[in-house]
């Protein structure tokens, strides 16, 4: 139990770095328009992934507890995914459509290489 | 024919997804039910099957909006 709450904790803390990251590229670097495209994926990204980690730790409690729970959100992070992309095309001067997308996929991508990271440290240890 | 593009790619990305959740989240919560001590590692497991199963029908659902 205290495994998944420290890695829910180490997930939302190098998304929180990465959007740090972004906010600076968007202040500092030569292409705002790809980094707020990036800012806004990665933003949504941060949302799914706190809304699924969230949703994960209720089902497993109600199904430890004996209630019921009906669903894991996965229509709620669908949903955000779409209000991202119609942003992004509808604002298309401000957000690069593709950085978007990317930006999207962030959590994911912080996901694996978390997961990756500490089974090479758990591997290391033993 | 943009819709129908559209519709094929996010209703295939949304069937296989629907069925690898169900598979992923039915088994984890088969064996938090049987095992509750267990419940941490399956947890976590089962937040990263989730997440790469779920990947597929996102990018499928922008690709199907950027068809549109």
């Amino acid at each position: 139990m205290e495994n998944y709450d420290a890695m829910v904790t180490r997930q939302r803390k190098w998304m929180l770095y990465l959007l740090a990251i972004l906010v600076l590229g968007v202040g500092f670097a030569p292409y705002p328009q790809i980094f707020q495209g990036l800012l806004l994926g990665a933003a949504a990204s941060l949302y799914n992934l706190w809304l699924m980690q969230r949703k994960i730790k209720q089902v497993s409690e109600a199904v430890v507890d004996g209630k019921t729970k009906y669903g894991i959100g996965t229509l709620s992070r669908l949903t955000m995914a779409i209000l991202v992309t119609v942003v992004a095309l509808r604002f298309d001067e401000h957000f690069h459509i593709i950085a978007a997308v990317v930006g999207l996929v962030s959590s994911y991508i912080v996901l694996m290489a978390d997961f990756f990271i500490q089974t090479f440290i758990r591997d290391k240890k033993a | 024919m943009e819709a129908l593009a559209a519709a094929i790619a996010i209703g295939l990305a949304a069937l296989g997804a629907s069925f690898g959740n169900g598979m992923i989240v039915s088994k984890a919560l088969e064996g938090m039910a049987r095992q509750p001590e267990l419940r941490g590692a399956l947890q976590q497991t089962m937040l990263i099957g989730v997440a790469l199963v779920e990947a597929i029908p996102i990018i499928a659902a922008v690709i199907a909006f950027m068809v549109m």
